[in-house]
C-alpha cells in the first residue's frame, strides 16, 4: 500500500462498516424470536461434522487417484475435509453465537406445512392437482393462517381456478388433472 | 393448536377417502388420443448442450418436420453422459412418436467402451427410423503452435494435452487412438462438449483437441487453428488439404453419424410418416445448405442399414481399443 | 455497435416490453413484501418462466431482480421494515425522514438515486462487458477454478451470516454438486444406487427447496398477524435543495455500487453498506446520519441498484454468477438451453444486448411507476401474509413438478425445503450453499482439468498470471476478516495508539 491516506481511510471505513453491521443486527433483533442457545450451535456443528466425515469415508471409496490423475473421490475428499475442519472450528467458536432461533409451539406450523406438501406430492399423480391443491389452500388459510371460513373458501377456490387456467390453458403445461 | 391439528387431519383423511375412488387423471391438455400422427406437439430430445452440431442438426430436422407435418417439433436439450440421458427420455416414453430423438452413433458404438455394463445404452431398445448425416472428427491445434502434422507432435518433446468433447465420445477415441498408436506422450482433458473444448484450444489452454469438423472449420479457415488430421476413410470434401490419419501411417478411422430414433414398438405408420417427412426435409435447399455450412456429409440411409453400421463399428472400435490397450473409462 | 442497437429493437418488441414490465412489477411487489427475496421469487417462478421465449424469460427474471431493489426501499422508509437485505441501511435515515413527515422526499430521492445508479451501471456494463468477454480466451481451467473459488469464498464471508457457518454451508453446497455421475470417468458418486440421483441433483429443484420452500416454511412460523401502520406519504418530489444535497452521494453511490457489484460474491447488500459508510465518513456533519440525512437514503439506494446491475457482468461474460439471484438466472439460462459464458456475446448477441438494454427500459419503467404506485403498494402491505402463503406454496410445488414432470423432484424440493428451514433456525444462510452448488461442478471440473494440464503440479495455479492474481485476492479476502477479528479483540482489551496499529495490520 503506497497511499497512506487510502489505507487509513479504508481502515476507518472498516470500522464504520462493523458499526453499521452491529446496528443492523440490533435493528433486526427486535423482530427475532429468542435465540436457541449453545445446544443449537453444538448440534448444528455436530451434524455438519457428521456430513463431512461421511463424505470423506465415501470419497475415499470412490478412489482418490493422484494429483496428476485426480480420481473421482479426490475433490469430494478435499471438500469433506474442509467441512470437517470448519465444523470443528464452529464447535470451538460457535457456542456463544446468538444467531439461532429457538423452536417454539409455533414451530408446529411449518411441520403441518411440510405434511401438506408431502401429501400433495403423493396425491398429484393419482388424484390430479385440483383437489389436493384445494385441500392445501384450506389447511393453510384456515388452520395455519387463521383466516375466516368465508375468506378461506373464496381464496382457495379462486387460487385453484387461477392455477387451472394458468397451467393448463395459459402455459399448456401437462399437469396431472382430474377435470 | 392440537384441536386445530386434529380437525385438520380429519378434513384431510375424509378428503382422501372421498377422492381415492376417483380415477382418470390425465396429464394432457387437448384430446390427443387416436387420429393422425402427429396430433400434438412432439418433443425431440437432444443429448447435448445448445450450439454443438448435435443440437444444430436436431433443430434443423425439427424445423423441417414442423413444416412438413404441421405440428410443432420442439427440441429439448437434455445433455449429459454423451446423450444417454436424452436416450433414456426416449426409451421411457410411450411408443407413439410424440417423443423422438436424433441420436449419435458414438453413444452406441463408443460409449459402451467407457462405461459400466449397466449404463450402456443399447440400440435394441429403440426403433431406428433412418440415418441423417455423417460428421467427421478433425485433430486441430492452435495456429500459434509449430505443428503441422501428427509426425510433428511426435517430435514435440513434451507431453501433449488434448481436449476432448467428453468421456466416451468419438472425439476422445480418435485422439486416444492417434496418440497411443503413434506412441506420443499425451494427456486427455475432457470438456463438457465441443464449444468449451474449442474455446480452450483457441486460448491455447490445451495443445490439441479432437473436434467435429463443423465445430472447428470456421477457425481452421480463418487461420486460428491448424488441422493436423482427419479420421475419415478418405479425405473429406470440406477439408481437402488435410490428410487422413491412415495417410499419416496410423490405423485410426473414427467418425460420428446421426439417425432418427423412436421408442421401441412405435407403430410402423408413425415411423413412415416421420421418415417421409425427413426425406422431404433432406430435399430442401435450406437443409442442404445447412449440411454444407456445417460440414456434414449426408448419410440418408434406411434404419436397418444404420443398425448394421452401428454393430460393425462397435466391434471395430472394441478391437482397436483392446489392441492399443486404451482405457476410455478412465479419462486420464 | 450494430448488435447494441439491435438489442434495443429486441427489447422494444411489444412482447418483450410486456415481460419487462411484468418482471419489474413482480420485482417491486416482492421487494415490498418482506419475506420472499428476489432469488426465492426467481426460483419459484423459474419453471413457469422458461415456457416462454428465452429472451423474454431472461428479461423478465432480470426485471424481478432489479425491481426488487426499488421495492425494498418503500417498506424501509414507511414501516422501518426492510423488504430486502440491501435496503436495511436505508431504514436508518429513511424512517427518520418519514417520522418528520418527509416520507415522500425519501422515496422520491431513493427512486431518483436508484435510477441514476442503475443507469450509470448499465452504461458501464455496456462498455466493459465486451472487453471482459474478450479476455475470456485467456481464461483457462486454472483461471475459472480460481475465480469460482474466489466467488464461493466472497459470498460466504461478505454475506450476512457468521463466516464460519457460511463457509460450512458453501462447502456442503460443493459436496452436493458432486452427487451423480463424475463427468471425467463416468463413475457414480453419492447416488446410493438411486437412478434418479444418477444424473445429479437438479439445481432449480435444490434452489426452489432451499430458497422457496425454506422461506415459505420459515415465514409460516413467524410474522403472522402483525399490523403495520405505514407512515403517510405526502409530496414525493424532492426539493431542489435536497436534490443538490443528494447529488454527490448519488454519484459516489453509483461508483461504489458498480465496482462492488462486479466482484463475485459481492453485490447489493455490501454496496449499500459501503456507500452509507462512505457518506457518513465524507460528510461534514456526520451526526445528522440516522436522524434523517437525505444522503443516508440516496447513497445506499443508488449503490444497491448500481450493484444489482453490474453483478450481471461476471455472469454474462464469464458464466460465473456473482450472487444467489445471478445463480438463479444462470440456472434459467441453462434450462432455456443457453450456456452463459464467453461465447454468449458472440453466439447470442440478441439475448445479450436484449437483456442489457432491457435494463435501460426497465429502470425507466421503475422510475415512472414507482412513485405513483407507492399508494398501491402501501395498500398491498395490508394483504395478510396468510393469504399469500398458500399461493406461493402452490406455485412452488406445481412449478417444480413441471420442470421434469417428476414427482421425485417435488420430494427432493421438500427435503431441501426442510433443510433450508432448519438452516435458518440454527443461523445458517442458504444463499452460500445454493451459490456454491451452482459453482460446484465448474470448480471441480476446472480444478481437475488444470491438474491434468499441469501434470499434477499445483504450483501451476499460482504461476499463471491471471489465476495467480485471483488467488492472491482470494488469500486477501480469506485473511482479512481474521485479521479484523483479531484486531477488534485486541482493541477491546488494550487501547494503544490505534491509527498506527491499524495501518500496520493492514499493510
Amino acid at each position: 500500500m503506497s497511499d497512506e491516506r487510502t489505507t487509513a481511510r479504508r481502515a476507518g471505513e472498516g470500522d464504520i462498516l462493523a458499526e453499521l453491521e452491529a446496528e443492523v443486527a440490533h435493528e433486526l433483533e427486535e423482530q427475532r424470536p429468542p435465540a436457541g442457545g449453545p445446544t443449537y450451535q453444538v448440534v448444528a456443528a455436530l451434524v455438519t461434522l457428521a456430513v463431512g466425515l461421511v463424505g470423506a469415508v465415501l470419497a475415499q471409496g470412490y478412489g482418490l487417484g493422484s494429483l496428476s490423475r485426480p480420481g473421482p473421490g479426490l475433490w469430494p475428499m478435499v471438500v469433506s475435509v474442509v467441512i470437517v475442519v470448519l465444523s470443528l472450528a464452529l464447535l470451538l467458536v460457535g457456542r456463544g453465537l446468538d444467531d439461532s432461533e429457538r423452536f417454539s409451539r409455533a414451530s408446529v406450523l411449518p411441520l403441518v406445512g411440510v405434511a401438506t406438501f408431502i401429501a400433495l406430492a403423493f396425491l398429484i399423480p393419482t388424484l390430479g392437482f385440483e383437489l389436493p391443491a384445494l385441500g392445501l389452500c384450506v389447511v393453510w388459510l384456515r388452520f395455519l393462517g387463521g383466516e375466516s371460513w368465508r375468506s378461506t373458501i373464496v381464496v382457495s377456490l379462486g387460487t385453484v381456478a387461477a392455477f387451472y387456467a394458468l397451467f393448463l390453458y395459459g402455459l399448456r403445461i401437462p399437469l396431472p388433472h382430474l377435470f | 393448536m392440537r384441536k386445530q391439528t386434529l380437525s385438520l387431519a380429519a378434513v384431510a383423511s375424509t378428503a382422501a377417502l372421498a377422492l381415492s375412488a376417483c380415477g382418470g387423471v390425465s396429464t394432457t391438455t387437448g384430446g390427443d388420443d387416436g387420429g393422425e400422427y402427429p396430433s400434438r406437439s412432439v418433443e425431440m430430445y437432444v443429448g447435448a448442450d445448445p450450439g454443438g452440431s448435435s443440437d444444430l442438426i436436431s433443430r434443423q430436422i425439427a424445423t423441417g418436420l414442423t413444416e412438413e407435418l404441421g405440428e410443432t417439433f420442439s427440441v429439448l436439450n437434455r445433455s449429459g453422459s454423451n446423450g444417454a440421458l436424452a436416450a433414456a427420455e426416449v426409451q421411457q416414453a410411450e411408443p407413439d412418436g410424440n417423443v423422438i430423438s436424433v441420436q449419435n452413433a458414438s453413444l452406441f458404438a463408443i460409449t459402451p467402451l467407457a462405461v459400466a455394463e449397466d449404463e450402456v445404452t443399447n440400440i435394441d431398445d429403440f426403433d431406428v427410423v433412418g440415418g441423417v448425416s455423417r460428421d467427421d472428427y478433425v485433430l486441430v491445434t492452435n495456429a500459434e503452435n509449430p505443428w503441422k502434422s501428427i509426425d510433428d507432435l511426435k517430435g514435440a518433446g513434451k507431453k501433449i494435452t488434448y481436449g476432448t468433447t467428453g468421456v466416451g465420445t468419438g472425439a476422445q477415441l480418435a485422439c486416444a487412438l492417434t496418440y497411443e498408436s503413434g506412441a506420443i506422450d499425451s494427456e486427455a482433458v475432457p470438456f463438457d462438449g465441443g464449444a468449451p473444448a474449442l474455446t480452450a484450444l483457441l486460448g491455447n489452454q490445451v495443445d490439441t483437441a479432437c473436434l467435429q469438423t463443423g465445430e472447428a472449420i470456421e477457425n481452421i479457415e480463418n487461420g486460428k487453428l491448424t488441422a493436423l488430421s482427419v479420421f475419415a476413410p478418405e479425405r473429406i470434401e470440406f477439408l481437402p488439404d488435410v490428410p487422413t490419419a491412415t495417410e499419416q501411417g496410423l490405423d485410426v478411422e473414427v467418425y460420428q453419424y446421426r439417425f432418427m430414433t423412436t421408442p421401441k414398438g412405435t407403430p410402423q405408420d408413425v415411423k413412415d410418416t416421420i421418415w417421409e417427412a425427413m426425406q422431404a426435409t433432406f430435399e430442401t435447399e435450406d437443409y442442404q445448405a445447412f449440411n454444407e455450412q456445417n460440414s456434414l456429409t449426408p448419410m440418408e440411409i434406411p434404419g436397418d442399414e444404420v443398425v448394421d453400421a452401428l454393430e460393425s463399428d462397435k466391434q471395430r472400435y472394441a478391437d482397436l481399443v483392446e489392441e492399443y490397450d486404451i482405457d476410455l473409462g478412465d479419462a486420464s | 455497435m450494430d448488435a447494441f442497437l439491435d438489442g434495443f429493437s429486441v427489447v422494444t418488441q411489444p412482447g418483450n416490453l410486456l415481460y419487462c414490465l411484468i418482471g419489474v412489477l413482480i420485482g417491486m411487489l416482492i421487494g415490498v413484501l418482506p419475506g420472499l427475496g428476489p432469488a426465492a421469487t426467481m426460483a419459484i417462478l423459474l419453471p413457469i418462466v422458461v415456457t416462454v421465449d428465452p429472451v423474454a424469460a431472461v428479461i423478465m427474471l432480470a426485471g424481478i431482480y432489479y425491481g426488487a431493489q426499488y421495492g425494498g426501499t418503500i417498506t424501509s422508509v414507511l414501516l422501518r421494515l426492510p423488504g430486502e437485505a440491501s435496503s436495511v441501511v436505508t431504514v436508518f435515515d429513511g424512517f427518520a425522514l418519514a417520522k418528520q413527515g418527509k416520507a415522500g422526499t425519501a422515496l422520491g430521492i431513493a427512486a431518483v438515486g436508484s435510477f441514476v445508479g442503475a443507469t450509470v451501471s448499465i452504461v458501464a456494463l455496456s462498455l466493459t462487458a465486451p472487453i471482459v468477454a474478450g479476455w475470456a480466451l485467456d481464461f483457462g481451467p486454472a483461471e475459472y477454478a480460481a475465480l469460482a473459488l474466489l466467488g464461493v469464498l466472497l459470498i460466504a464471508t461478505i454475506g450476512s451470516g457468521h463466516p464460519v457457518k457460511a463457509l460450512i454451508a458453501a462447502s456442503i453446497g460443493l459436496l452436493l454438486a458432486t452427487v451423480g455421475r463424475d463427468s471425467f470417468n463416468n463413475s457414480q458418486r453419492f447416488t446410493f444406487d438411486s437412478l434418479q440421483l444418477a444424473d445429479g441433483l437438479d439445481f432449480v429443484v435444490v434452489a426452489m427447496g432451499l430458497f422457496g420452500v425454506g422461506e415459505i416454511l420459515y415465514n409460516l412460523e413467524e410474522r403472522h398477524g402483525k399490523v403495520h401502520v405505514p407512515a403517510a406519504v405526502a409530496n414525493i418530489w424532492p426539493s431542489r435543495k435536497e436534490l443538490k444535497q443528494a447529488t454527490p452521494a448519488i454519484g459516489r453511490g453509483s461508483l461504489i455500487g458498480f465496482f462492488l457489484g462486479v466482484l463475485p460474491g459481492g453485490g447489493a447488500v455490501m454496496a449499500s453498506l459501503a456507500a452509507y459508510a462512505t457518506e457518513k465518513r465524507v460528510s461534514k456533519t456526520p451526526e445528522r446520519f440516522g436522524r434523517g440525512a437525505i444522503e443516508g437514503v440516496a447513497a445506499p439506494e443508488t449503490a444497491n441498484n448500481a450493484a444489482a446491475t453490474s453483478s450481471f457482468i461476471p455472469l454474462l461474460t464469464l458464466g460465473i454468477p456473482a450472487n444467489a439471484s445471478m445463480g438463479m438466472l444462470f440456472a434459467a439460462l441453462l434450462v432455456l438451453g443457453i450456456t452463459p459464458g464467453p461465447q454468449l456475446l458472440e453466439e447470442r448477441p440478441d439475448l445479450f444486448w436484449g437483456v442489457v438494454n432491457s435494463m435501460y427500459i426497465g429502470n425507466l419503467l421503475l422510475l415512472v411507476l414507482s412513485l405513483p404506485l407507492v399508494g398501491i403498494f402501501v395498500r398491498i402491505l395490508r394483504v395478510r401474509p396468510a393469504i399469500l402463503a398458500p399461493i406461493t406454496a402452490l406455485i412452488t410445488i406445481l412449478g417444480v413438478y413441471t420442470i421434469n414432470n417428476s414427482v421425485f423432484d417435488i420430494f427432493v424440493m421438500i427435503a431441501f425445503g426442510i433443510l433450508g428451514y432448519l438452516m435458518k433456525k440454527v443461523g445458517f444462510e442458504p444463499g452460500p450453499m445454493v451459490l456454491a452448488f451452482v459453482l460446484g461442478a465448474l470448480l471441480e471440473n476446472n480444478v481437475r482439468r488444470a491438474l491434468l494440464i499441469f501434470e499434477g503440479d499445483p504450483t501451476g495455479f499460482v504461476t499463471r498470471p491471471i489465476s495467480g492474481t485471483i488467488l492472491a485476492l482470494f488469500l486477501v479476502a480469506a485473511v482479512f476478516p481474521v485479521v479484523q477479528a483479531v484486531r477488534r479483540r485486541r482493541a477491546a482489551t488494550t487501547v494503544p495508539d490505534e491509527t498506527t496499529q491499524r495501518e500496520d495490520v493492514l499493510r
